[in-house]
């Protein structure tokens, strides 16, 4: 699930604090935006747009958080709207739902520890590739652009 | 770029599949959910015919005591309607009416019987009630009108005397969703078929009472809240129109205008 790879070159200290941010701000999202999904996208998106102009480092990160935040959201929105609906609308409790919303827990938690672990690791300077989000994160952020 | 893909669709997958697995446990029964409807279901049922009753008067003659029993007991036999789940009550009232309350109470007004021409037209307005019921319309309306917080602070005591008269008021005198309507009636023609009462006579029902409409409306509180009465009509004809069988009377006619001159009184 995810890589400790050697990056492009050896980040410094207030890169590394700054990368280390990009997956707090997500991470203190996921908290707040568990009942309100859109919470989470609209504070990485904010971290993301003011740092990218910042070095390569902390671009790419910021973008690895920025994309697995977007999958979170349409998970949690879809469960959102799912249960609004049921409260609001002649939609009731079943077992396919239950069943969706434990899917999405589970989801959300893995994507909590895995947040909390980069974070830590970014912070200590060691790039850390997801899997697939690091891959489509190489493909979005080019050292030189 | 065909790695991402592989690794994107396999995330998307395993998600899928994780939900999968999880529908196949019956997590309704492992959290009781549908127990707990029941049950507050059952309370707010209770309290609110508790407050009818308070508040109006109920008619205890045991000539129309019996003789509802005698039409709902029909219905629900050949419909295989558990006959408890449907506790009728009629109500001392000029307006015609009739509305269902939570947990199978089902209130008709006398002035509604008054003004059926036949048991027929009765029989239609109780099945097209208790269709209302057997579908819970009733919970979904109250949960849709004043909110599932309300009720459930209802049911545990804290909700005051004026929720649950509001409540009712919203039950007794305005219509449900125009599509639970025509279920509702597409359902109670089924249960007039097949305890074999003709449904023809509830068409022509709400014909009459559509017309009447402009006369005396303060009395047609039923019709005011179900709209469109004409069109609902013809699609009750149209919908029985090919169901061939041989009707029966419930009670005998004499019974009928005996009740009629009962309520008379």
């Amino acid at each position: 699930m995810i890589n400790v790879i050697k990056f492009a070159y050896q980040p410094g200290e207030h890169e590394a604090e700054k990368a280390s941010n990009s997956y707090l701000m997500s991470l203190i999202a996921i908290i707040a935006g568990l009942p309100l999904p859109i919470i989470n996208l609209i504070a990485t998106i904010i971290f993301y747009l003011g740092n990218r102009k910042g070095t390569f480092f902390v671009r790419w990160h910021c973008t690895q958080a920025l994309l697995s935040q977007l999958s979170i959201f349409f998970i949690n929105s879809f469960g959102f709207w799912w249960t609004v609906s049921i409260i609001f609308t002649d939609e009731i409790i079943t077992s396919k739902y239950i069943a969706y919303l434990i899917t999405a827990l589970i989801f959300n938690l893995i994507e909590f520890i895995t947040t909390i672990y980069t974070a830590i690791q970014i912070r200590k300077g060691i790039h850390v590739s997801w899997w697939f989000y690091g891959h489509l994160t190489n493909l979005i952020c080019k050292s030189g652009s | 770029m065909k790695k991402i893909l592989i690794q994107g669709v396999i995330t998307i997958a395993l998600f899928f599949a994780t939900w999968f697995l999880l529908i196949q446990i019956d997590w309704v029964a492992i959290f009781k959910i549908q127990k707990v409807t029941d049950e507050t279901e059952e309370k707010i049922g209770e309290l609110f015919w508790d407050m009818t009753q308070s508040t109006e008067n109920e008619n205890n003659s045991p000539l129309v005591k019996n003789t509802m029993d005698s039409l709902v007991t029909k219905i629900c036999l050949e419909n295989k309607i558990e006959r408890k789940l449907i506790k009728i009550h009629v109500l001392d009232k000029d307006e015609i009416n009739a509305f269902a309350l939570p947990n199978g109470h089902l209130i008709i007004y006398s002035g509604l019987i008054s003004n059926s021409d036949n048991q027929e037209e009765l029989c239609g307005v109780i099945s097209h009630e208790i269709a209302h019921i057997r579908l819970n319309h009733v919970i979904k309306k109250l949960v849709s009108e004043i909110g599932l917080s309300v009720l459930i602070s209802i049911t545990t005591g804290n909700g005051n005397s004026e929720a649950i008269k509001a409540a009712l008021k919203m039950l007794s005198s305005t219509a449900f969703d125009r599509s639970l309507e025509k279920e509702a009636d597409i359902k109670a023609v089924d249960y007039l078929i097949k305890a074999k009462i003709n449904p023809e006579p509830f068409a022509n029902f709400l014909f009459k009472l559509s017309d009447k409409e402009n006369e005396e409306a303060k009395y047609l509180t039923w019709i005011s809240t179900h709209p469109d009465s004409k069109e609902r009509a013809n699609y009750i004809i149209e919908y029985s129109r090919n169901k061939k069988v041989k009707f029966e009377a419930i009670i005998a006619n004499s019974t009928w205008s005996k009740i009629k001159e009962k309520l008379k009184e």
